[in-house]
């Protein structure tokens, strides 16, 4: 008897909690919707961001970005963004490992640093602060056709960057199909500390010299004097397809024109004979031009209780450089004011065509070459993973932790000598804190 | 080397045609939600692109046009 | 003869693929009514949604013409076209409405005025004809609106 009475009261509360399960979600549905509504459509709407990224013994850098946007009428949003990122901390120079210690000279050509034996050579010159703003105006033309346009500025010690763009979305199908034709063009002004370097000349090194001014004759030979530009020409075509109550998909072509110097005028390669043995430091040299193609294709979903999307890109360009990126965010909500949020991410990618990790001594010099893993081929991948409190008045609080790991691989380049002793393509670990507020 | 760009605006050109997928205008309820917006974590994703833009050799392919509520 | 029949028969009960008074829907009671109770008044017939913005902003105005324009013989009807009525009675809640509300969740009537986008109203005269159509609702458009329910208040 009290067994039966067990099995029922089991039941039962099987039962009660299946419904209150239901009635939970009811409410998260009903109140979810009810913050969103609360908020006013005609105040501004400011999205705050704070975010930490720290590689392993590399650099370090905080990036804080703000953007407010306000509606005005029906037909008109204005968009404001500032961002500022202070960077620190050293980079891989491109320079090979060695069995003795190296030394190199700053790019400001003051004053040199040493490399222990069997390290990476990493420049830990880099110090810097960026600022950027950007203004947009969106504008509701006809029901069918809306035009987007834009301004940014930004500004670091050693660049200068400032662009201008513009698009146009057209409706069809009753909102169902969405058409994007945006471009953009951007003009970048480079002003590397100590000038640009001669492309492939070969780097001047204060031991080496006789006395201060030998050197720095030599060092100022390796020199080009005044700035340089790059000018960037983009055009996109997009598509947006509703396909469901709760699919979209989206498809976009990108073209990239890149003009101008697209040197990093901080990376060497260096120059080793047959047993692996530094013999000379060279500044890289990369063409005057890449044309870029990207393929994006990304679908998104509604689901009761989150939302998911994933995404594929693919690029290619006249670099010969070639990437595959797979991703995908998923959502779901604990209940109707607190979500929990997994992301991923893999990226893949081919070298450019002139990345080579050194150079051989007994070789004739290429036109164009760099030791630069981030062309280089390389496999990546992305953990992350987010909280978010939906406020009332429409405020929304989250934090965002992510893992991010670069895992460079050779290109199919023999390694001679004793550089066989040496990791030449370090696996390369960071990860990113972030906390948000919008308002 | 245009010969990429034929082919992917040829391919949304023809998307574009295809008018008979999508819902009613009431039926956008759940596109209509914040969290469907396109840009609904624009700060994540231009943070995001800024470590990639700098750390890896592509980048690019986003944008934010389309989806939504339908609405006006 | 008998197809004819009962095709006449289905037009009388109001089976009608185009926009007019001639629509079951549901009052808050949740009682099948029609909207040709509306007959013989100028008929501002609106279709919105909880989750739809600028209908939030079309129901200040609503209330202002229903209340000024009420005496003359004008009738704001409402049709909201949530799945889920708790959505819409929320709304209300928030957004409290002087006028006519009537539900069609099924979204049948919404088809048959063949919507192209959220809101969209219809106005019709005293004789329960459709003259009027805008999809969307813009605040800088309303005197224009109202000027046009304002005529038809006079013919």
């Amino acid at each position: 008897m009290t067994q039966k009475n067990n099995q029922i009261n089991a039941r039962q509360s099987k039962q009660i909690a299946g419904a209150l399960a239901l009635a939970s979600c009811g409410l998260f549905a009903t109140s979810g919707h009810a913050t969103e509504l609360s908020k006013k459509a005609d105040d501004w709407k400011v999205d705050a961001a704070l975010m930490y990224y720290g590689e392993q013994d590399r650099v370090q850098a905080v990036e804080a970005i703000g953007t407010a946007q306000k509606a005005f009428g029906d037909d008109s949003v204005l968009d404001l963004k500032l961002v500022v990122d202070s960077l620190t901390g050293a980079s891989a120079s491109g320079a090979v490992a060695q069995s003795s210690s190296q030394t190199f000279t700053r790019p400001s050509g003051n004053g040199q640093y040493s490399v222990a034996a069997g390290d990476t050579p990493l420049d830990d010159t880099f110090h810097d602060t960026r600022v950027q703003a950007n203004v947009g105006w969106s504008e509701v033309l006809t029901p069918d056709w809306k035009l987007n346009v834009g301004a940014y500025g930004s500004k670091e010690f050693d660049y200068m960057s400032m662009g201008l763009n513009a698009s146009i979305e057209r409706g069809f199908n009753k909102d169902n199909t969405t058409l994007f034709l945006g471009t953009a063009y951007s003009f970048d002004v480079v002003d590397p500390v100590g000038g640009r370097p001669v492309d492939l000349s070969s780097m001047a090194v204060r031991d080496n010299f006789a006395s201060e001014e030998a050197y720095r004759s030599a060092f100022d030979a390796t020199r080009q004097s005044g700035s340089d530009n790059k000018q960037t020409a983009d055009v996109m075509l997009g598509i947006t397809q509703v396909l469901s109550q709760r699919w979209l998909l989206q498809a976009n072509y990108g073209l990239s024109s890149v003009n101008g110097y697209l040197t990093d005028p901080y990376k060497v390669l260096s120059v080793v004979d047959n047993n692996g043995i530094t013999q000379d430091l060279l500044y890289e040299s990369r063409p005057d031009s890449r044309l870029k193609h990207s393929f994006y294709v990304m679908t998104k979903g509604a689901l009761d209780a989150g939302v998911v999307d994933f995404s594929y890109r693919y690029n290619t360009d006249d670099w010969d450089l070639k990437s595959h990126t797979l991703e995908t965010h998923y959502r779901y909500y604990f209940t109707g004011n607190f979500y929990g949020q997994l992301h991923l991410r893999y990226y893949q990618q081919t070298a450019a065509n002139f990345y080579q990790p050194f150079l051989m001594a007994d070789t004739p010099l290429p036109e164009f070459a760099s030791a630069d893993y981030r062309i280089g081929d390389m496999s990546a991948y992305t953990i992350g993973i987010k909280f978010g409190h939906r406020l009332s008045g429409g405020h929304e609080m989250s934090y965002r932790l992510e893992y991010y790991q670069q895992d460079p691989k050779n290109n199919g380049t023999t390694i001679p000598g004793e550089l066989q002793n040496f990791d030449l393509f370090p696996t390369q670990k960071a990860i990113t804190a972030q906390f948000s507020y919008s308002f | 080397m245009l010969k990429p760009a034929l082919v992917a605006v040829t391919l949304i050109i023809g998307l574009s045609g295809c008018s008979n997928l999508g819902v009613q205008p009431w039926e956008k309820g759940q596109l209509a939600r914040s969290d469907m917006a396109l840009d609904s974590e624009k700060l994540d994703l231009a943070l995001d692109d800024h470590i990639y833009f700098s750390k890896e050799g592509s980048s690019g392919g986003r944008a934010f046009a389309g989806g939504g509520c339908g609405c006006n | 003869m008998k197809k004819i029949w009962l095709l006449l028969s289905l037009m009388a009960a109001g089976v009608q693929a185009a926009p007019s008074l001639d629509h079951q829907v549901f009052n808050a009671q949740n009682q099948a009514v029609s909207l040709s109770e509306f007959k013989g008044k100028v008929v501002y017939v609106d279709f919105w949604a909880s989750w739809c913005g600028p209908c939030r902003k079309s129901f200040p105005w609503m209330n202002e013409i229903q209340t000024k324009y009420q005496d003359q013989g004008l009738a704001v009807v409402a049709i909201n076209l949530d799945t889920d009525n708790e959505l819409a009675q929320e709304f209300l809640k928030q957004v409290p409405a002087n006028f006519s509300v009537r539900f069609n969740p099924e979204g049948d009537v919404a088809r048959s005025f063949d919507l192209l986008g959220m809101p969209s109203s219809f106005m019709f005269n005293r004789q329960g004809q459709l003259v009027q159509h805008h999809v969307g609702f813009y605040a800088d458009k309303a005197a224009e609106y109202e000027q046009e329910l304002v005529n038809l208040l006079k013919e």
